[in-house]
Parts: structure tokens; C-alpha cells; sequence
């Protein structure tokens, strides 16, 4: 009886400490104590055709330490293996390609995209945040990350502020993120359309290696958001977004094929005496050295009697003239007595870039040129199911199947001779499989 | 731009947000972790590294986990 009596006298301390917005003292704490939040999971990621896989852990990781103070960390580790297009059109001949180390070439059978199936690659990232409210309705939050990667090593920071308003139903946020990158490409940096040469012995001094070094690149982001509570059952967040990039922003791995500015045939090379190199011209890509990007993000959630419905959209605009519309949606349905099944559904578009081309006629070479599918004309769709269950101790686990296919096109005004009516697009099919398990420790 | 900015603003000026949301002891449905605006935040740290990687813009609903060479 004394111990109920006590357990009761603890409860009502934390109401009454609740109510007023104390914290109660330790003594007398009834709440339990600190404990991390976890939400893993396994992700897999395979294209179509032998092409990009990807497999991943990750962690996100929050220690309640009360009075809205929290803690939080995400780390993640992947690793990808797998073909990726270098940007060179299919032709009617084999194609050879010297591979990034610049040590090997690789060859393309005739009529298929040319892949470069070299990159093997393992990422980790780590990231920590911590938030806390710093005055009467505002909330100030910051965070440090930085991922590594064979040829690419990222660090960033980032700091927000938010403030509440109307009983806590309207949420301004601002936010800043800084980024600083760099990267060490495979075989050294190449000049931005300079000519993919014969591939060089390993002994050889003179070799790619030793036109090395690595660069960097700078991104500041910006956002400001807002989120509206619209009523009992719904909650709207609109987000604008800025964001410069600035220093390198070439793919040091792509390249351009150079080709008859009549037939759309790629161009005959001999590689030197002796060598083994490709038998056509072929030039690495260049890209500008900034890019300013603009964005407006709006997501809203209603709850319809225990069925939830969430509904994103985004616009992006860039100075490289890549405009995008994303638009998502995600119904989550109770099923069975504690699960629920979540069909996703995803939509995807944008513009080419400006300096898109899909080869490059021989002659005078503009400044910027990159083939990378991804700077296409492209769309893109997503259906996606998840399965998540609550376990008897409160936990979770779960279960996500999605396919994923993208269809690039390559804008008409670009297309020479022969490639009309007979352009080829590294399109895939890609499927996620997700498992995973949300716990408390 | 200049549009996009003034449209959010009329949208969410304070003034006319001032009618809208709900009373403290309304928020029954709110609190649920399933109307959480960050509900799915592995589900989208996921999909954004995958989407980042395979298409030409990114980001836009916060700030993406590290960087990525993503070739």
C-alpha cells in the first residue's frame, strides 16, 4: 500500500510539474529515465540489366534527456557495386573505353549503352544533432556530419532556429547548412573535354596517376518553413529552400562521345602503336563551377479516423536550368490488430540541363558539355508498399518493397543524323527492399 | 521566385494563420507518432540518398545526411 501511495504521490508530482512546465526533481521523478530511441534498418537497392547495387545500414538514433532537450545521431554504411553509364552513346561497333585508373580498358558489345562496370564503392556517414528550446516558444537545433567515401569525403554543419506561435499552431523554422567536399577522383582529375587516351602500365610514370590531385566543392543551404496546424486532423509544412554550390561539380567519371556532325556516327580514333585504348573520341564531360537552386516543398497530413494521408510536392529551379515536380503520396491503413500497410506512390520530372548534349558534333566545343543521363529530360515513378507491425513490448518492425523506373530523353535539338528516331537512354527498372526495426533501450 | 516567395507569405502570414489550429486539449489525433511530420525520417533519409543519386534535383523538405559523390 505505501508503495502504491508513493507511486501515486510521484505520478501527480510529474502532472503537476507538467502542467506548470517545471521540471520535477530527480528525487521524485516517477517519469522513467532517459532512453534512446532507435529506428534501423536494411536497405536494398538493384537495377535492372547488372547495373548499380547497393546495400545499406543505418541508424537513427534520439536520447530524450527531458524538457524537450534531445539528442540525436544517424549513422549509415553502404556499399556499391555495379555498372553505371559513362555518358557515351551506343553504336553499331564494339566500343572500347579506358576505365577510370586509367590502368585497363573495358569494352561495350555493339547496340548497347556503354557501361562502366568498375566502380566498386563503400560510404559511411555520420551525423550528430542536438536541440533544445533556448527561450519561451523557441527551439534551437544543431547539428555535424561527414560521410567518407573512397573518392569523396564530405563534412558539414548546420544550425536552426524555430519559433512558435498561436497556442503552438503555427511553427516558423529557419535553418542553415554549410558543406564542405571534397574529392580525390579515381585516375586524377581530368581537364573538362580533354580526350580519354590509350590506357598506360602500371609502371609507367608518366601514367594518370600522375595528373592526380583532388578539388572541392561548397554548398550553403538556406530554408525557411512554416508548419500550419489546419485543424484537429491536419497539419500542412511549406518549405522554401535555397541552395549554391559552388567549386567542382563536374562527374570526373563521365564522358561525351564526339561524332559526325552529319551521320550522328561517333568519330574513329587509333589508339598509339603498341597501346590499347579506345577506338573513338571521346571527351570528359564539363560542367559550371556554380549552381543556385531554388525550391518550394508542401506536405500535408490528415488523419481520417485512424487512416493517415500524406501528400508532398516540390518545384526546383536551378540555374543550370534543370526545373523539377516531385509529387509523393503515402496512405497509411490500420491492418490487422496492431499493423498497418503503407502504399507510396512517387512522381518524378525534370528539364534538361542547359549544357545537356547527347554527343558532341566535331567541331567548335562550347564551354560546358556533360551526357549524364541525369541532366536529361527524364520522369521517373515509384509504387511502394510497407508493412509495419507493433510487437507486444512496444517496438516495431517493418517491411518496405518499392520499384522504382526512370525514362530519360534526350531533347530533340540534339539529336544528329542517325541518332533521330534510334536514340538509345540508359532507362532501368530499380527495386528497394527495406527491412526494418524500431526500438527503445 | 519573387512569386513563389510572396504566395508563401500570404499563405502563412501570422494574420491569417491567427484562426487556424486547434486548442491544447484538441491535439489527441496531432500527437499521434503516425501524424508526425517526420513519421517516415529513415523511410525519406533512404529515398533521398537513392533520388539524389539518380535524378538532377534534391533536397527541398530539409537538409540531406552528408554528401555523396554518387556516381
Amino acid at each position: 500500500m505505501a508503495n502504491n501511495d508513493r507511486k501515486i504521490g510521484a505520478a501527480l508530482t510529474a502532472a503537476t510539474c507538467g502542467l506548470l512546465g517545471i521540471a520535477p526533481a530527480a528525487s521524485v521523478a516517477a517519469e522513467p529515465e532517459p532512453r534512446w530511441d532507435i529506428d534501423s534498418a536494411f536497405l536494398y537497392y538493384g537495377e535492372s540489366d547488372g547495373r548499380v547495387q547497393d546495400m545499406s545500414l543505418s541508424a537513427h538514433a534520439t536520447r530524450d534527456f527531458g524538457d524537450e532537450r534531445l539528442l540525436g545521431f544517424d549513422v549509415s554504411v553502404d556499399t556499391l557495386t555495379g555498372a553505371s553509364p559513362n555518358g557515351a552513346i551506343a553504336s553499331g561497333s564494339p566500343q572500347t573505353f579506358t576505365s577510370p585508373s586509367g590502368r585497363a580498358t573495358y569494352e561495350t558489345p555493339a547496340g548497347e549503352i556503354p557501361l562502366d562496370d568498375t566502380f566498386h564503392d563503400t560510404r559511411f556517414a555520420l551525423n550528430g544533432s542536438w536541440s533544445q528550446p533556448f527561450a519561451r516558444l523557441y527551439t534551437v537545433n544543431a547539428g555535424l556530419g561527414f560521410s567518407s567515401e573512397f573518392d569523396y569525403q564530405h563534412i558539414g554543419a548546420n544550425l536552426g532556429l524555430t519559433r512558435d506561435f498561436n497556442q503552438r499552431n503555427t511553427t516558423l523554422s529557419m535553418a542553415m547548412a554549410y558543406a564542405s567536399d571534397s574529392i580525390k577522383p579515381v585516375g586524377g582529375l581530368r581537364q573538362p573535354l580533354s580526350q580519354m587516351g590509350d590506357a598506360v602500365e602500371e609502371d609507367d610514370e608518366e601514367g594518370i596517376e600522375g595528373g592526380g590531385g583532388s578539388d572541392s566543392k561548397n554548398v550553403l543551404d538556406v530554408l525557411l518553413g512554416v508548419t500550419q496546424v489546419l485543424g484537429r486532423h491536419t497539419v500542412l509544412r511549406v518549405n522554401l529552400s535555397y541552395s549554391d554550390s559552388s567549386g567542382y561539380l563536374t562527374d570526373p567519371y563521365k564522358i561525351l562521345s564526339v561524332v559526325d556532325p552529319v551521320t550522328g556516327e561517333p568519330v574513329a580514333r587509333t589508339p598509339s602503336p603498341g597501346a590499347d585504348g579506345p577506338g573513338n573520341v571521346y571527351l570528359y564531360e564539363s560542367r559550371p563551377d556554380s549552381r543556385r537552386k531554388e525550391g518550394l516543398y508542401a506536405e500535408l497530413r490528415h488523419d481520417f479516423s485512424g487512416k493517415v494521408l500524406q501528400v508532398g510536392y516540390r518545384y526546383s529551379t536551378d540555374d543550370w536550368e534543370v526545373d523539377s515536380h516531385t509529387l509523393e503520396s503515402r496512405l497509411r491503413l490500420p491492418f490487422g490488430e496492431s499493423g498497418y500497410l503503407e502504399p507510396h506512390v512517387r512522381y518524378y520530372q525534370q528539364t534538361a540541363a542547359s549544357f545537356y548534349r547527347y554527343s558532341l558534333p566535331t567541331g567548335p566545343l562550347p564551354e560546358f558539355a556533360s551526357a549524364d543521363a541525369r541532366l536529361s529530360d527524364m520522369n521517373a515513378v515509384t509504387v511502394g508498399l510497407k508493412y509495419g507491425r507493433e510487437t507486444a513490448g512496444g517496438n516495431e518492425w517493418n517491411a518496405r518493397l518499392e520499384f522504382y523506373q526512370q525514362k530519360a530523353k534526350a531533347p530533340a535539338e540534339f539529336l544528329i543524323g542517325n541518332q533521330v528516331g534510334n536514340t538509345q537512354m540508359p532507362d532501368f527498372n530499380a527495386v528497394i527492399l527495406q527491412f526494418g526495426y524500431h526500438f527503445k533501450l | 521566385m519573387r512569386k513563389m516567395i510572396l504566395l508563401a507569405l500570404a499563405c502563412v502570414s501570422l494574420e491569417g494563420c491567427a484562426h487556424l489550429g486547434v486548442q491544447p486539449w484538441e491535439r489527441e489525433v496531432l500527437a499521434r507518432d503516425d501524424m508526425q511530420l517526420d513519421a517516415n525520417a529513415l523511410d525519406t533519409a533512404f529515398d533521398d540518398h537513392i533520388y539524389f543519386s539518380k535524378e538532377g534535383t534534391s533536397g527541398g523538405r530539409g537538409f540531406g545526411g552528408g554528401g555523396c559523390g554518387c556516381n
